[in-house]
This record gives structure tokens, C-alpha cells and sequence, in this order.
């Protein structure tokens, strides 16, 4: 599904430069539902960025789903993103000024699906996080958890194969982190590839994999799937 | 496709800002359509045919010293004089000059001894030479004779037994048939004055004037106090005559004040407060449309400062540089479209007003629609810049967490 080899990527100001990958290689398989942990500025954001298609590394080579797109234009890149990525951010990132069922409708419109085809991928992913009857609400009108919840939806409403996930649970309580979580496991077990960045060695325990980021580059791979969780604490 | 509905509900939850400019951009259209109708009124009124050879002529008006002086024999002198001055075309005596803003006006009727009803005319006493000094163009009927001039003193009954008339002045009198062989009266009096031809266009001396076009020329010379000439010259000559002229009439005879002027300076003095409103409402036209070029660049620039974040988490959900420009100039679209709508209204109820207090020309429905289509292109040029930086904002901005 996702296999980067040698992956680099710098930031230049005027005197310094900044290395966030170096020679940063990881294959995710499909279906797989991976972790990716790591101190702070240790390149975990920077990995999601490129992997989610959001910035382009300074060299390496990125194939998604087979396909090469280190080379791809903006808006080729764009349509990608659109069609195959589904993304779920920290801050839940959803438009204040829209309703749910406005929020969930904007990357469809940007799909091209005809209104009826939007209605009903809307309708059915509020139906699969429950909020159906939330539907008009504003994100302000809703908790930290069903705001998450939403964002979700929206991610799940272009049935994407691929899932990013940025610190998902980052902004929630530990019960509604719980839910959050349950429901990502459940999107997987659809065949859904997911890829979570996150903070929470529980949550990270969760996923098949770990992946741990470490000065920009994979320090350590481990099958939390197959290991005893004393192991990895 | 274009994302009206979700625009439109995000539009109404800022709905202050963008109100405030639909209503600038409302009152720029109120107050341009009804400026742009002011100034093509204006220029049209400017740019209307003089029927006379504006370029070429000189007025002159003299004033003798003595009390006691040979107005009739200085004339045929003095006439004498200037066409036989090297680049004149031809030399004609007038009690006014053409579109000097100063003349005599005269009411006429159709019957003897009307006291009501009459048709108001520009007038001038002149002589068979007038028309081809002025240039004009004999449309129908013929020419003033030599033996049909009359002289008269200040205090006579100054009326001609034949007159030329304009054509806009024919038609105005005798709007069924022709008007040469008619004949005009001067009210309360029985003396028949016989149209004997007819000139395509003149307007008069005072070109503001609401009758201007309707104008009377008589064979006369009237001994008064003072006198006019009209001299018309080859094309390229006007300057070099214009400097003789005092000199060559003084030489004549020294014992009078002399003043000189063209015709051309005559026109653009008549035209001046024309000219200054067209100045003034061009400026208030250019200026409000910058404005509100400029209120437009600072919106859109502050709500795309205010939802860079917004617009990476669009760019990360799989929208196009393209569609992000297009979304700003959907959204500015939308509120150019309200404030023109409102504008528009607003321009045809001021216009009302204007006409009916002020006899301005009406708004016309294609220049209102010219105005907002121009207004409509400003706005979205205005935010065009804003909206093509606003597509460059990074989608890696959404992953960011300020």
C-alpha cells in the first residue's frame, strides 16, 4: 500500500538547514493498521505530511498503492488525496462555519459526485459514527468527541484506502479517546490501511505495528501484535 | 461544483463584513450609473455638430469713441477691409457671436397679431455674406440679397420682410410641411416676415440653452453703439489673421476699442462648466471604484488570513489550487452580485429623483447593466490576487497546529 525508501526531507532558512527525514524507509501493508510514535520533533508530522501526499520530500523515492508520486503534480496530487487518503487531524480540524453534514460534503463536492451520490455517502457515514441526528448541528455545537466523531465521518464518506491519523484522540478524554479508537479499529477491520501518529504508548499498543520515529529516521519496528505488552512499556 | 449553499450559509455567519461591502459596492454602482449618465449627457451635449466652422472664425467687437459716428459707412469699410485681407474666406457683420454665451432672443408666431403661442428663437441681424462665413449649409430656398438688407437705428421697429431659419426651427414651427414661403410674425403686429430659406444646423449663441438650434437670421444693421464682426478663414490661417485683425482695423480707424476672439475659445468657455462637471464625476467615478476595489482586496485578503487554516484542511481533502481560487471568487462573486442587485435599485430611485428635480437625462437600462458588469469585473480582478496567493497556502498547513 505505502512503501517510502530512503526518504528525505530538509528545511532551508537562509542559514540553517533543518533535516526531518533521513534516509527514512517503511513499507505499510494493505489492511494494516499501523503506529507511529516518537519524541517530539523527532519527524513524525513530517512523515504524515508526505505520506498523506501534504508535502513532497527533498529526495527518496514514494510509491502509494504501486503508484510513484514523488513527481506528481499539485493537482494530480490533490486528486489523490481525495480519492485514496482519508485524513484525521489532531484539532479535528472542521470548518466552523458549516454544519456536519456541509463539513463531511466538502471533499465529495471536490470528488465530483452528483448531490443524490453525496447525500447518501453523508447519510450513511453519520450513520456509522451516530450522529444522524446531529447532522445541521456546527462543529461549536458538538463535544470534543463526537467533533472527532464527525471528522471521522468525513474521512470515511470518500471510502478511502488509506487512513492518516494525527494524534486522533490528542484533544479527548480518555473515555472518548476509548471510542475514537474502537471506531478506527472497526474501519480497519473493514480493510482499511491505517496510518495513526500518536503520543499514547496504550493506543500505539493497539495497532498491529509500531513504528517509532527517532531523529527523523525508523529507529525500531515491532509487531505489538505478536509481543507481550510488558515488552514494550 | 461551486459550493453555493455551504458559501452561502458561511457568507451569512460573517454576514456583517460581507454586508458592508455589498453595500459599498451598491452605493458605487448608484452613484457611478448615475455620474456615467451625467457625463455621456454632457459629452453628447459637447460633441453635438455646431453647423458653423468653429476652427476658422473670429469674432470682433468694436466700440466707437466719438458719440456722433458713421456705424453704417465703418461697416461697409471695415467689411471691405477683411475679405480682402490675405486668408480669409469671407467677412460678415452680426449683432452676437456664435456660442459666445451672449445674444438676443426673440419670441415668433405663426399669425398676425398673436399675443400668445409664439416660438422662441435665438436671432440674428446679419448679412447675405453670413453663410458662408459661418460655414453653414443652405438646405432649402436660397440666400439673403443685397437689396434686402435693411438699416435701422436702436430705436426702430427692427423687422426684416424675409428670414433664414435653422431647419430644427422649421420643423418646430411647421412640423407638417415645409416652412419656406412662410411666414413669421413678431406678436401683436401684422408685418409678415417670409421664410425665404432654410440652414441645416446652427446652435445659436448660447449652446447650454434648452432651445439651442432654434435660431432666426434677418438682413439688418442695426446703427447701435457698437458693432460685431464674424470673420471665417482659410484652414491654418485663423492665427496669423488673428494677429492683424486689431491692427489692420485700427489702422482703419484708430478711434475705437477693439477686442478680438475665436470662436473656438468661445466654445470651449461655453463648454467649461460642462467640461468641469464631466472632470469632477470622471474623478468621483475613478475614485469610488478604486475604493471599492481596494475594500474588496482587504476583505478577501483579512477572511483568507483568517481561514488559512481552513483553506489547508480544503487543500488536504483534496482541494485543487483551482478550486480555492475559484472559491474566493465564487464567494466575492456572490456578494458583488448582492451589492449590484441592491445597487441597481438604488441607482433607479436616485435617477427618478435627479430627472425630475434636476432635468437630468433618465438611466438607461444598458448603461445601468454596462456599469455593473464593469463594477462586477473590478471585484473580481480585486480578488484575484488575494484569491490566487489564498491557493498557494500549503495543505501541510491543515497538520500544523497554529
Amino acid at each position: 500500500m505505502l512503501k517510502m525508501q530512503n526518504i528525505r526531507k530538509s528545511y532551508r532558512t537562509d542559514t540553517i538547514e533543518t533535516h526531518a527525514l533521513r534516509d527514512f524507509s517503511l513499507e505499510v501493508n494493505e489492511g494494516e493498521f499501523v503506529s507511529v510514535t516518537g519524541p517530539s520533533g523527532s519527524g513524525k508530522t513530517t512523515f504524515l505530511n508526505i505520506a498523506g501526499l501534504l508535502e513532497t520530500p527533498t529526495g527518496g523515492q514514494y510509491l502509494l498503492d504501486g503508484q510513484e508520486v514523488g513527481n506528481l503534480s499539485d493537482s494530480e496530487r490533490s486528486r489523490l488525496r481525495n480519492e485514496k487518503i482519508g485524513f484525521i487531524f489532531q484539532g479535528f480540524n472542521l470548518i466552523p462555519d458549516l454544519n456536519l453534514f456541509d463539513n463531511i460534503d466538502v471533499p465529495l463536492r471536490y470528488r465530483g459526485f452528483n448531490a443524490k451520490e453525496r447525500r447518501r455517502r453523508i447519510e450513511k457515514s453519520l450513520e456509522q459514527v451516530g450522529l444522524s441526528a446531529r447532522a445541521k448541528h456546527l462543529p461549536a455545537q458538538l463535544s470534543g468527541g463526537q467533533q472527532q466523531r464527525v471528522a471521522i465521518a468525513r474521512a470515511l464518506a470518500g471510502e478511502p484506502r488509506f487512513l492518516l491519523a494525527d494524534e486522533p484522540t490528542g484533544n479527548l478524554d480518555s473515555l472518548m479517546a476509548r471510542q475514537v479508537m474502537e471506531l478506527l479499529e472497526f474501519i480497519n477491520e473493514w480493510g482499511t490501511t491505517i496510518v495513526m501518529v500518536t503520543h499514547d504508548p496504550d493506543l500505539a499498543r493497539r495497532a498491529q505495528r509500531n513504528i517509532q520515529i527517532v531523529d527523523g529516521q525508523v529507529s525500531d519496528l515491532r509487531q505489538t501484535i505478536a509481543q507481550p505488552e510488558a515488552a514494550i512499556a | 461544483m461551486f459550493e453555493i449553499k455551504p458559501m452561502l450559509s458561511a457568507l451569512w455567519r460573517n454576514k456583517i463584513s460581507a454586508l458592508l461591502i455589498a453595500v459599498q459596492i451598491a452605493l458605487t454602482l448608484a452613484i457611478v450609473s448615475n455620474s456615467v449618465t451625467i457625463i455621456q449627457e454632457r459629452q453628447q451635449k459637447i460633441d453635438r455638430p455646431t453647423g458653423i466652422d468653429v476652427e476658422n472664425l473670429i469674432g470682433i467687437t468694436f466700440m466707437p469713441v466719438p458719440t456722433e459716428y458713421d456705424m453704417a459707412g465703418a461697416v461697409v469699410a471695415d467689411l471691405d477691409l477683411l475679405r480682402s485681407m490675405p486668408g480669409v474666406i469671407d467677412a460678415s457683420v452680426t449683432n452676437q457671436l456664435p456660442l459666445s454665451g451672449s445674444g438676443s432672443a426673440s419670441g415668433y408666431f405663426l399669425e398676425p397679431n398673436q399675443e400668445i403661442g409664439d416660438l422662441t428663437a435665438n436671432y440674428y441681424h446679419t448679412d447675405p455674406h453670413f453663410i458662408n462665413t459661418l460655414g453653414m449649409k443652405l438646405v432649402a430656398g436660397r440666400n439673403f440679397r443685397e437689396d434686402e438688407m435693411k438699416i435701422l437705428g436702436a430705436h426702430d421697429n427692427q423687422i426684416s420682410d424675409v428670414a433664414i431659419v435653422t431647419q430644427q426651427f422649421a420643423d418646430s414651427a411647421f412640423p407638417e410641411e415645409s416652412a419656406l414661403g412662410k411666414y413669421l410674425y413678431s406678436g401683436r403686429d401684422d408685418h409678415p416676415t417670409k421664410i425665404i430659406g432654410i440652414v441645416d444646423r446652427h446652435l445659436g449663441a448660447w449652446p447650454s440653452w434648452n432651445l439651442a438650434g432654434n435660431v432666426v437670421f434677418n438682413p439688418m444693421l442695426i446703427t447701435g453703439n457698437h458693432k460685431r464682426y464674424l470673420v471665417r478663414t482659410e484652414p491654418g490661417q485663423r492665427d496669423a489673421v488673428f494677429k492683424q485683425l486689431e491692427d489692420k482695423l485700427a489702422e482703419r480707424d484708430p478711434q475705437r476699442v477693439i477686442h478680438v476672439e475665436t470662436t473656438e475659445e468661445n466654445k470651449r468657455q461655453s463648454y467649461s462648466g460642462d467640461n468641469l462637471m464631466i472632470k469632477m464625476l470622471s474623478v468621483v467615478v475613478g475614485l469610488l471604484t478604486f475604493i471599492v476595489a481596494l475594500g474588496i482586496v482587504g476583505l478577501t485578503t483579512f477572511w483568507i488570513n483568517q481561514r488559512t487554516k481552513q483553506i489547508g484542511i480544503r487543500r488536504a481533502l483534496g482541494a485543487s489550487r483551482s478550486n480555492i481560487s475559484r472559491y474566493f471568487l465564487v464567494e466575492n462573486s456572490i456578494i458583488a452580485v448582492t451589492g449590484l442587485t441592491l445597487g441597481g435599485t438604488a441607482a433607479l430611485i436616485i435617477n427618478e429623483a435627479i430627472a425630475n428635480n434636476f432635468s437630468q437625462p433618465p438611466l438607461s437600462l444598458s448603461l445601468l447593466i454596462g456599469c455593473a458588469i464593469v463594477l462586477l469585473v473590478v471585484s473580481l480582478t480585486a480578488a484575484l490576487v488575494p484569491a490566487l496567493r489564498a491557493a498557494n497556502i500549503s495543505p501541510a498547513t491543515a497538520t500544523r497546529s497554529v
